[in-house]
Parts: structure tokens; C-alpha cells; sequence
């Protein structure tokens, strides 16, 4: 595990920026209106080189758009995606295609992402003939074996000639990494890259991942909607929900004292089910901490969007604001005096 | 009184060139109003003792020996006419990934009220209809959205209407395969508090799946956990997966390893070691303790002789060396 604080966020060099990114999707017509899905509702994030940030939020908080978005599988519907002093959402055609080597994608189901007939070979190969990289046959051969190894694939000799029914889901993660890494990108979105996978599984994938961000200063956008995966191998964490960011910040400030109260649900419910039962032989914890599902981003709730389900809105006695006033991000210093940045008019801490 | 008794279950897969044994000499039980989780990783035969309950085993599949005892009537044997009638009213099955299972173009409320009308013949529609409401209110649906369709509900709402129809026919035992393992952590606390407020309120004796310790935890009075087809450690939750002060009260290797591969937010900000390396290939013949080339405290001992189970406390047991003959 490397130290979260090596990265120096005022001098390095972003390799993402996200502006106002807005995402919306005409849905179906209710009522003779036309609706709008809004999936992402104006979300602004860097990305430092070899930075891990993870995108943490419930199911349908809009997290995914964000990463389908950056790679401009979803056409944003305004705002801007800056990476090596390129506007991705505004390129087309070879511009776009000569971006995307840069930033490329590992899906959450290492059992769908890769093509049955397909050889460990060909599928890390083909990102290099598709991208036309490697002049010679035997210069490509070379990438993917240095690939497969980088993904603790070994021997790789062996496994190149492999097919995806003959290896374990931990293993087929490994060849969507390598395949991912074979152009050698700055930027690696990971979906959900663990939740399908084995527990044992799963910190092997961990940790490779870590390690390649130590070992080639690799980025990644971290997309979980597990906090405690999070936590072990994010430097930063932004909190999503309804298609807002609504707490960002590092990694140890979010989870050892979050200021808004989504986040602070988000972690009763993660270390709930982490509960010590010391002395407690009967585990019959049964606290629903938020109640009902996320509203739908047809019907994006006025005021802060989270009030009809916050805790902290009934606390206070149901304050106005809440329901009038959309909050922005702003600078919060938390309870343990770590900055962060939190959309709450009565964020924990001081603002 | 058990509700379930499992002894000496052996399963084999038919597969091309030969047999698999899936699980091998299982035995467990399930007391009345109990709820008793299997862990372990994929492939160590877990999902294959859920199915071989309701005898909903694959059709490669035999049960080679063993019994299965529900209620005081044996399974192992009996015709499908006879299992279809002990299906859903007294035992009723979860799969895994069920919530995806829904037929898309029927409405939900009626494919639950098929399963009433499936098992019990003789209640009327609209009776049926009042009993389905009733059942949507407690699993925490609103019974206004009953006449949905499945796509039209989150995945949580399917895994409640999933649990609901399992439960219509008031069964005494659920078992649940992996009830929450597709869902985001919100909704997987919802099922999960739901599934101990069915326990509380209804007295269901329940069997879940999973390889996730956490969730059986919350849920579970008792564990067994299995590896490569054998039980490796049965016990009270708290003892098998609690912890003393920071280290892991679980007697077993195995077991010791799965609850430090996962990570925790009150624990230091590191990634396990994890597991290394495979379960063994089950179609080989197994000699010693099947852990054994995985283990970080594997002796000479452990490659020759299977190891025999100990009890470590009152109904906490675990096949290790360690526990009858090597160091503590």
C-alpha cells in the first residue's frame, strides 16, 4: 500500500479534469410531458497522475454515466472533460479514437467483457491492432506478454493460448487489465471491478491494481458502491448521490469523520454489517438507517435532494432551506480539521 | 427438534470424463426457528446442499449418498410429484440472482399469486389477491405498486418481491442463495434486516447462502463453512466469525483467511494478503487435508491424513491438525 499523501495535489498534473458534466436522457412521456432522466447533474472532479479516485454511491446515483461519459460511450449533454489539453466532449471521429488510448475501461462482469471464442492472446492483442500500435507481429506479441505478466498472468506463454471458460473469474479480471493496460493508458476507469468476484478473489484484483498504479503511475476512476473497498485503495473518495457529488475529499477524512449525512449512512450501513459481536451472541441488528429507495432522477427533489431522506433534515426540525435551496459544494473542515469538500447547509464541521 | 438434518450428503456432477464429487459427506442441521449460513468460496459446493434440499440438483447431478431429512420426512429418493407438494409450503428456495429471474412481461403481483394458486389449489382468487397484498406489505413494498412489471422495479424491490414469493405459502424453512450479493450496500442492509425481521416476527427457519461473512453474521445464529466440497468449521456466528481484540476467533485456517480478505473500515487502511492460489481440482483424488497447498501453516502431517474434526467448544468444531495434535 503506498502512501496516500505522496501525491502532491497543487503541483501534479491532473490527468482528468471534469467540469459541470451534466448528463441527461430523455425518458418517456408521462402525461403528454416529455421527462428527463437526470442521470448526472453537473459534477466537477480532477484526476492527479497516478491518482486513485473513487466514485462511491447506491445504485442508480449516477456514477457509471459519469465513467461511461468520460469515455464517451454516453454523450454528455453539456460541460467539459479535459484531458491532455483536449476537450473529450467535444471530439468526433479520429480525434476521439486517438483519445481514448489514453483513458480505457475494466467492466464490473469479467465473465460478459470478454468474447468466448476469443484467446487470452487476441483479446489482449486486439486494443493494439485496433489502435494500430506495434509495427511488427512480433513487436505486438511482445506488449501482450509484458502485459499479461504486469497482470500476474503466469506463465504467460501459457495462459496467452487460454481460452475465458478455462480460467476462474479472478483470472478473467486480470485479462481485462491487461487489456486495458496494453496501450500503456493514463487513465483506467474500473467499474465495479470487484463486486462479481470471490472475496479471495477480490484483494488479489486489489491489490495488482494498486500495484500497477505504483509500479507505471497510472490513474484510476474507482467506481464501487463499497465503501470499505473504497477506503483500502483510494487516495480520495467523492461521494455520489443523484447524479451530484455530495462529499469529496481523502480517503481517511471521509470515512474516519464525514460531514454530510448521506456519507455518514453510507458508512452505518458498511460497518453495520462489520459490527463486533463481542458480547453479543444474538446478531439481530435490524436498523434500517435509510429508509425507501433513492427518489428517481425523473423527479429530482427541490432543495437539497437528498431532504426527504436525510436523517440529519428530521433532526433539526425540518429547516426550510433544506427544501428551497439546492446546496453547493464547498470547503468544510471536519471534525477532525481535514478539509473536504460537502453539498450540505448543516455539514459536521465547520464550514 | 431439527426442522432440517442433513447427514453424510455426498453429490456428484457427471461431466465429460468422468465424475466430480461436488460435496462430500456434508452433514448439518437446522433447528426450528434457526438460521444457519453456509460460507465459502465459489465452487466449494455450497449452492449444491441448498439445491440438493428441494432436490432441485441439476440433472447431471446424483446424490450418491446421504440423507436429507425435513420435518421428519426423508427426501432423498422421493418422486417429483411428491417433492412439488413439499416445495414452497415447507420448503421455499431464493436462488441466486432470482431478482433477475421475474418474467419480464407478466406483472409481478401475478406471478406471486401463481405460486399460491400452483400449491394450494383450493384457495380462491380472491383470496389469493388479499394474501399477495398482505405479502408485498411485509416485505416492505407498497401493495400500490403491485401491478408492476419487473422492470419497473429497482433490484431491491425485486429481491423483496423475490422473497415475498418464496414465502406466500407460509413455508418453514427459506433457503437464500446469495439473497443479497447483486445489490448495493443500502439495499443489501434492507434485505438483510428484512430477512431477520421475518425470522423475529415469523418464526422462519432459515438457510442462507453466501460467501459474504459479514451478511451472514448479521443474520445467522450458526456457520458452517465448507472448502472443496467438506465441511471445514461449523459454530455459533459469534464465535466463528468474531473477533477477540484484533485477531479472528475462528479455529480453522480457511476460515481465518476469508474473514481477513475482506476489508474493514475500522481496521487498518491495508490489503490483505488475501487467498492465494485454488481450490483443489475436485475430479482428482484428494489425499490429506484439501487446504493444504492454500495453507500458511501447513505441516508434513497435512499432505497424507485427512484431519479429524474437533471440537474446540460446545458445538464449535473444525477439521484441522493444528487443533488435535500440532501447536496452538
Amino acid at each position: 500500500m503506498s502512501d496516500p499523501t505522496s501525491i502532491d495535489r497543487a503541483t501534479s498534473e491532473d490527468v482528468l479534469r471534469v467540469r459541470d458534466l451534466v448528463v441527461h436522457f430523455s425518458g418517456r412521456r408521462v402525461a403528454g410531458r416529455a421527462s428527463t432522466v437526470r442521470a448526472v447533474d453537473g459534477v466537477s472532479f480532477e484526476i492527479a497522475r497516478g491518482e486513485i479516485l473513487a466514485l462511491v454511491g447506491e445504485s442508480g446515483c449516477g456514477k457509471s454515466t459519469i465513467a461511461t461519459s468520460v469515455m464517451r460511450l454516453t454523450q454528455p449533454t453539456s460541460g467539459q472533460i479535459l484531458s491532455g489539453g483536449e476537450d473529450l466532449a467535444k471530439l468526433r471521429g479520429a480525434q476521439l479514437r486517438r483519445a481514448r488510448r489514453r483513458i480505457q475501461m475494466i467492466f464490473q462482469d469479467p465473465f460478459g467483457s470478454l468474447d468466448p471464442r476469443q484467446s487470452v492472446f487476441d483479446a489482449v492483442e486486439e486494443p493494439l491492432v485496433i489502435h494500430s500500435v506495434g509495427a511488427t507481429p512480433e513487436e505486438r506479441r511482445d506488449r501482450v506478454m509484458r502485459a499479461l505478466d504486469f497482470a500476474h498472468l503466469r506463465p504467460p506463454e501459457r495462459l496467452a493460448r487460454a481460452y475465458p471458460h478455462e480460467l476462474s473469474g479472478g483470472q478473467r479480471q486480470r485479462v481485462a487489465i491487461a487489456s486495458a493496460m496494453v496501450l500503456g493508458p493514463e487513465l483506467v476507469i474500473a467499474d465495479e471491478p470487484v463486486s462479481m468476484l470471490d472475496v479471495s478473489a477480490r484483494s488479489g484484483i486489489l491489490r495488482l491494481m494498486v500495484d500497477l498504479r505504483d509500479r507505471l503511475g497510472v490513474s484510476y476512476l474507482f467506481i464501487t458502491h463499497d465503501l470499505a473497498v473504497a477506503w483500502v485503495v483510494a487516495d480520495r473518495i467523492a461521494v455520489v448521490y443523484l447524479g451530484r457529488i455530495v462529499e469529496i475529499g481523502p480517503c481517511e477524512s471521509v470515512v474516519a469523520a464525514p460531514a454530510h449525512p448521506y456519507t455518514t449512512a453510507l458508512l452505518a450501513v458498511t460497518s453495520e454489517e462489520d459490527l463486533p459481536t463481542e458480547g453479543d451472541p444474538s446478531p439481530t441488528g435490524s436498523t434500517e438507517v435509510l429508509a425507501g429507495e433513492t427518489p428517481s432522477a425523473v423527479n429530482v427533489p427541490p432543495g437539497c435532494r437528498f431532504h426527504p431522506r436525510c436523517p440529519r433534515y428530521r433532526t433539526l426540525g425540518e429547516p426550510e432551506v433544506c427544501r428551497v435551496s439546492d446546496p453547493v459544494l464547498r470547503a468544510v473542515s471536519g471534525n477532525d480539521g481535514l478539509v473536504r469538500e460537502c453539498a450540505c447547509h448543516f455539514p459536521e464541521g465547520v464550514s | 427438534m431439527n426442522l432440517l438434518e442433513i447427514s453424510e450428503l455426498s453429490v456428484d456432477y457427471g461431466v465429460s470424463g468422468g465424475t466430480v464429487r461436488a460435496v462430500d459427506h456434508v452433514s448439518l442441521f437446522v433447528q426450528e426457528g434457526e438460521s444457519v449460513g453456509i460460507a465459502g468460496e465459489s465452487g466449494c459446493g455450497k449452492t449444491t446442499v441448498g439445491l440438493a434440499v428441494p432436490l432441485l440438483l441439476p440433472r447431471n447431478a446424483t446424490v450418491s449418498s446421504g440423507e436429507i431429512v425435513l420435518d421428519g420426512h426423508s427426501l432423498v429418493g422421493r418422486s417429483e410429484a411428491e417433492m412439488n407438494r413439499l416445495r414452497w409450503k415447507s420448503v421455499a428456495f431464493v436462488f441466486q440472482g432470482a431478482m433477475n429471474a421475474l418474467n419480464p412481461v407478466l406483472r409481478i403481483d401475478r406471478q406471486i399469486r401463481e405460486a399460491i394458486t400452483r400449491h394450494e389449489p383450493e384457495v380462491s382468487k380472491a383470496a389469493a389477491t388479499t394474501r399477495v397484498m398482505e405479502m408485498f406489505d411485509f416485505v416492505g413494498v407498497s401493495p400500490t405498486r403491485a401491478k408492476s412489471y419487473p422492470h419497473e422495479f429497482s433490484g431491491g424491490m425485486r429481491q423483496r418481491a423475490m422473497i415475498a414469493m418464496a414465502l406466500v405459502c407460509r413455508p418453514r424453512l427459506l433457503i437464500a442463495d446469495e439473497p443479497t450479493t447483486a445489490l448495493d450496500v443500502i439495499s443489501q442492509s434492507q434485505i438483510l434486516a428484512l430477512l431477520n425481521r421475518l425470522r423475529r416476527d415469523q418464526g422462519l427457519s432459515l438457510v442462507m447462502i453466501s460467501h459474504d461473512l459479514a451478511a451472514i453474521k448479521r443474520v445467522c445464529d450458526r456457520v458452517v463453512v465448507m472448502y472443496a466440497g467438506v465441511v471445514v468449521e461449523v459454530g455459533s456466528s459469534h464465535e466463528v466469525l468474531g473477533t477477540q481484540g484484533r485477531r479472528a476467533r475462528a479455529a480453522h485456517p480457511y476460515t481465518q483467511a476469508l474473514i481477513q480478505a475482506h476489508p474493514d473500515l475500522r481496521g487498518e487502511r491495508t490489503l490483505s494478503e488475501g487467498l492465494r492460489g485454488h481450490p483443489p481440482d475436485l475430479s482428482t483424488p484428494l489425499v490429506g487435508c484439501r487446504f493444504a497447498d492454500r495453507c500458511p501453516k501447513v505441516m508434513a502431517l497435512c499432505r497424507t491424513t485427512p484431519p479429524p474434526t474437533t471440537e474446540i467448544s460446545p458445538g464449535h468444531l473444525a477439521a484441522c491438525h493444528l487443533l488435535s495434535s500440532g501447536p496452538s
